[in-house]
């Protein structure tokens, strides 16, 4: 490096030729510590903390029996938003949010499949035994041409938009929907007692804690839709920075969620806006961490002057 | 004891029900964040403008 390189008052300093004064950052550490572990138990003491339930299966499917029915009817036809998703559950032509011409989730490729035909109704059920009449339902369904499969579920489709509940037990109107009928009362049976939680997350193996595949199946349906919206948590709310009840949420997402709300994210980019405005708060991030190579950005702090305000005492009477 | 503890203390600020919200054009806040937003602002000017604590002397 040159040593005739010309001063920069945003890159060089001068020597210190001022006074010294011992200073003990052990001791502030401490300070900071003990005055932050006093703050939380005394707020966690005024305040506890959001207790909100977990939607789950079961919870789910005894709030709302017609909704369960019409997500697992979604998930054996093909038609929900986990099927359709595509990377990184499933292989779906013209899936995958896109940065221009880049969809970086695709180039990552599916890494945690998942069939909901399979993973979330057939599967389950077929682990339920002594039971001739599911039995016989899905060796019929299983037998069966994908076209007639489709035919059972449109018709089931339809007739579940009338469904009620009567005495805690789902009523779907008599339609043409075959075996597809006894499936999903099964199902919704099985979930109602908090079986289906239990093969779910099991199917992952005995020792389980993956949730992925109840979470996406939940997450499908309009029950947990229409809670996260009464909780201020949808993205069109500002849901990012949202806590529950009258918790704080995380107020610094503020920015990350701003961007949801603001064309064209919010209307001609709102297809890939997930993608777009993670490319975008990298763009952000990127300024702020190169701050000290930007010329002109770097002078803000400079130009400001807010450091004189802080070591006002010292720049007293200097220029 | 500790169910009650917990109880006892929890329930002296209850903040859980429907939460409260500020709507002001596309800007929608909620007055939990609203009020952490400004306490921390308040933090950053006073830790600016309240004098530190003068030592006399000093090494050079």
């Amino acid at each position: 490096m040159s040593k005739n390189r010309r001063f920069n008052p945003d890159r060089d300093v001068n020597p210190w030729k001022g006074a010294y004064r011992p200073y003990d950052i052990a001791k502030e550490v401490t300070v900071c510590f003990i005055v932050v572990a006093l703050l939380v138990i005394v707020l966690s003491a005024l305040f506890g903390s959001p207790d909100v339930k977990s939607v789950t299966l079961k919870s789910w499917s005894n709030a709302d029996r017609v909704d369960f029915a019409t997500t697992a009817i979604a998930e054996l036809d093909g038609t929900s938003g986990t099927a359709t998703y595509g990377a990184p559950y499933n292989n779906v032509a013209g899936s995958g949010q896109k940065v221009g011409p880049v969809s970086l989730v695709n180039l990552m490729g599916v890494h945690i499949p998942v069939n909901p035909s399979a993973d979330f109704v057939i599967n389950p059920l077929t682990t339920v035994t002594g039971q001739p009449a599911l039995s016989k339902a899905l060796a019929t369904f299983k037998a069966a041409s994908p076209a007639q499969q489709a035919k059972w579920e449109k018709a089931y489709e339809d007739a579940v938009a009338k469904a009620k509940v009567v005495n805690n037990t789902l009523v779907v109107p008599a339609g043409p929907y075959g075996p597809v009928g006894v499936l999903i009362g099964e199902l919704t049976s099985m979930a109602t007692s908090g079986a289906l939680d239990t093969s779910i997350i099991n199917s992952s193996g005995f020792y389980s804690t993956d949730y992925t595949k109840s979470l996406l199946f939940v997450a499908d349906s309009g029950y947990l839709a229409n809670k996260g919206a009464a909780e201020h948590l949808s993205g069109d709310q500002w849901g990012m920075m949202n806590g529950t009840a009258n918790y704080p949420g995380q107020p610094w997402l503020w920015l990350y969620t701003l961007w949801y709300q603001v064309p064209p994210f919010s209307t001609s980019w709102s297809a890939n806006a997930d993608a777009l405005v993670w490319a975008f708060m990298m763009v952000l991030t990127a300024l702020l961490f190169f701050v000290p190579l930007i010329p002109g950005l770097r002078s803000i702090p400079r130009w400001s002057r807010i450091y004189r305000l802080i070591w006002r005492d010292y720049y007293k009477g200097r220029v | 004891m500790f169910a009650s503890i917990s109880l006892a203390l929890g329930a002296i600020f209850n903040l859980m029900g429907s939460g409260h919200y500020i709507h002001w054009g596309f800007v929608q806040i909620s007055v939990a964040n609203l009020l952490v937003i400004v306490l921390m602002v308040v933090t950053f000017f006073a830790a600016i403008l309240i004098p530190f604590r003068h030592k006399s002397g000093g090494k050079s």
